[in-house]
């Protein structure tokens, strides 16, 4: 029970960065070990319960959200990775500090009030998973940079795959794979856009596209 | 099995239709596959539709595949405004008057994306494994951002990044949702169970009904961003108007149909554990139904584009038609069910509509348009009638939906809602007639193409309007037998 703990401290540990950092470069590195970390908890709760498909959707969850998706992001967003470092905040910085705060602790007292079948993994962990989907949803929110905004999606799925491992680790392998698809095809297309983005404002600041009123 | 290889079949030719388009090199070829992918396509979903009504649900692959009647209306409603879509497509990007120089390469872009919308769109209305209904109403999402993009300019690329961003949010939530469905059935199925419709519909009451209802709640927000439900809507607008004619019409008369089935879907399989709580889930949706009207109406009076008008609109109707659910009355319910078909009929023809009005007038502006049935008169009578369809006057098919929505609402104990629900369609009538009529008859001095005999649009860009017209017409005198006995159905499944 404790690697998985650990690990999933070190995953709300990590999306922290999400918050945090102000070059981009780090939230595709930031998801990469965010999703190497969640890989990790499946496969140690495998090691106690040994049901096989923990084992395969942490290989899983390591291959595809671990080295695939890091990569495609990071070569369809190299421009903006090689060329902007500062990405500014809708909210001053501080502010965000305190949000990601309070939302960390929204999650943890919702885990409490949630009366689930426990199965495998203790309710702080749950606790952890709705922390790192509400802090992922803000960043998305939060953030005017596109790459940033992928990454606070990326991350808040990541958080969801955990609440699902606490909930429902019993959940077939075939479901699981068709979810990590969807994250593989949702990383194509706005990858894309933002490859567009760049192409047509020269940035990937989204608060240059505010024409649409009304 | 005839009913699995009929179902494959079904989404089979769609895929096949979307790898045709990406292999072959001519566009010649591409739009020739257009119209014979959905007349089979169309052909297989009535074969399948007509099979649940005389031999009940069809289920197959150990239930990954699922056809009930609530599935087979909205089925319907797709295979409706994808055909004629597609169709319209075709005379679209042929038609002369096309302003947009169509680059090499875009048409392969376009129906391959279209065809592959068509198949996430039926795969979402078949789907019996509930975490396959998550994916499929999440692929559609993925289909349709790059064809809200299609010209490829600043504004349709905010669009579509504002609707990808704020579309994937909400199916985070949505899937939240579904994850605590699944924990709710695990005390009385095991922790590895088939999660799917007709396993999680048997277990009925016993279902855990905190986490039941709770996963209702989160799936109706997350999915109620996709379904265009207020105050979660604000990307609609935007991408609903963006969007190339044709997929404006999917975008609004399919998509947020499939969005609503898996709202749906999930109350029906909540509610009968709910036990006295059933109504709070009912509630819920009735709320954000009256919401979305309320914003849908305020925001139609103050457009001034006609493409963000009928945005509105759909906000409006996908507000009544959950709103009709949340009433929860049958005649309420079989009302929704029947708006989802004329809403998306009426719905389609007004944004084919739009595309014609674009052609002619090269602008979306509302003051620019002026006496249109001195300058096209067959478009004009499309216009207007559509317009007076979509606003539900009567002998139009929304008038009998509506008024069963608001008879139902006023039955109830509670008939407040059908009140305000009757107030608003009122308001919302005014709202969109008042424009086109304009539009059609106004003398003004637009700074229109000035009126020149001969310049009516291709008759390639008005029969599916002239179509769908014939359809929503149809429906405000006749529902047919086998339409009435699928709509009948499928509210005993909504309202088990």
């Amino acid at each position: 029970m404790l690697p998985e703990v650990i690990l999933a401290a070190l995953i709300l540990l990590v999306t922290f960065t999400f918050i945090v950092t102000r070059q981009l470069g780090a939230a595709v590195s930031t998801y990469a070990v965010q999703s190497w970390l969640l890989g990790g908890v499946s496969i140690a709760l495998f090691a106690d319960s040994h049901l096989i498909q923990l084992l395969l959707f942490g290989l899983l969850t390591i291959a595809v959200k671990g080295i695939a998706v890091p990569q495609i992001l990071r070569r369809r967003s190299s421009f903006a990775l090689a060329g902007r470092r500062e990405t500014v905040y809708f909210v001053r910085f501080p502010t965000a500090l305190l949000i990601g705060a309070g939302l960390t602790l929204i999650g943890f007292i919702v885990a409490t009030r949630i009366p689930y079948p426990h199965q495998l993994l203790p309710e702080s962990v749950l606790g952890i998973a709705l922390a790192v989907l509400l802090l992922g949803l803000f960043t998305t929110t939060a953030r005017r940079d596109a790459i940033l905004q992928v990454g606070g999606l990326l991350a808040a799925e990541n958080g969801l795959l955990l609440v699902g491992l606490v909930l429902a680790p019993g959940l077939s392998l075939l479901i699981e794979f068709a979810i990590v698809l969807d994250v593989l095809i949702a990383v194509l297309v706005m990858g894309f856009l933002v490859a567009r983005m760049h192409q047509e404002v020269s940035t990937t600041d989204t608060s240059e596209l505010t024409r649409l009123r009304g | 099995m005839i009913n699995t290889t009929l179902l494959l079949l079904l989404l089979a030719v769609p895929l096949l239709a979307a790898l045709g388009s990406v292999a072959v090199s001519q566009d010649r070829i591409r739009y020739a596959l257009v119209l014979p992918s959905s007349f089979i396509t169309f052909a297989l979903a009535l074969t399948l539709i007509a099979r649940v009504l005389s031999g009940g649900p069809i289920r197959a692959l150990g239930d990954w595949l699922y056809l009930d009647d609530l599935n087979a209306v909205v089925l319907l409603v797709v295979m409706f405004v994808s055909s004629l879509a597609g169709a319209y497509s075709i005379a679209y990007f042929r038609s002369p008057q096309q302003g947009h120089v169509l680059r090499s390469g875009e048409l392969r872009k376009y129906f391959s994306l279209f065809h592959l919308f068509t198949l996430t769109m039926v795969l979402a209305t078949v789907s019996g494994n509930l975490a396959l209904l998550w994916t499929a109403v999440t692929a559609t999402t993925f289909a349709s951002a790059p064809l809200v993009d299609f010209y490829g300019s600043r504004e349709p690329l905010e669009a579509a990044w504002k609707f990808l961003v704020l579309a994937v949010a909400g199916e985070l939530i949505a899937l939240l949702g579904f994850l605590l469905l699944y924990a709710s059935g695990i005390a009385l199925l095991g922790s590895t169970y088939n999660f799917s419709v007709p396993v999680l519909g048997a277990a009925g009451a016993h279902l855990s009904p905190t986490l039941a209802g709770l996963g209702f709640m989160l799936v109706l927000v997350g999915f109620g961003t996709k379904a265009g439900l207020a105050p979660m809507h604000t990307w609609l607008p935007d991408a609903h108007s963006q969007a190339p004619a044709p997929v404006c019409a999917m975008l609004s008369g399919a998509e947020l149909n499939c969005a609503m089935l898996a709202i749906i879907r999930v109350l029906s399989l909540a509610t009968p554990s709910a036990g006295h709580r059933a109504i709070d889930l009912h509630a819920a949706l009735l709320g954000f139904g009256l919401l979305s009207m309320i914003v849908g109406v305020v925001f139609l009076v103050s457009q001034r584009n006609f493409k963000r008008l009928l945005a509105y609109s759909s906000v409006e109707q996908m507000g009544l038609i959950a709103a009709g659910f949340g009433i929860g009355a049958p005649l309420a319910v079989v009302g929704a069910l029947l708006q989802m078909l004329t809403h998306s009929l009426a719905k389609s023809l007004m944004f084919f509509n739009s595309g014609n009005l674009l052609l002619r007038f090269r602008t979306t502006t509302m003051a620019e348009v002026r006496g249109v049935i001195r300058v096209a008169p067959a478009t004009a009578v499309l216009v207007i009638l559509g317009a007076l369809a979509i606003a539900g006057a009567p002998p139009f098919g929304l008038f009998v939906s509506e008024f069963s929505i608001v008879r139902g609402a006023l039955g109830q104990p509670n008939w407040g809602a059908g009140a305000i629900i009757a107030a608003l369609l009122l308001v919302g009538f005014i709202a969109l007639v008042a424009p086109f009529s304009r539009m059609t008859f106004g003398e003004g001095d637009g700074t229109a193409p000035s009126a020149s005999p001969g310049s009516e649009l291709g008759v390639g860009v008005l029969a599916p309007g002239f179509a769908l017209l014939a359809a929503v017409l149809l429906l405000g005198f006749w529902v047919p037998g086998p339409l009435h006995s699928l709509l009948i159905g499928a509210s005993r499944v909504v309202n088990r």
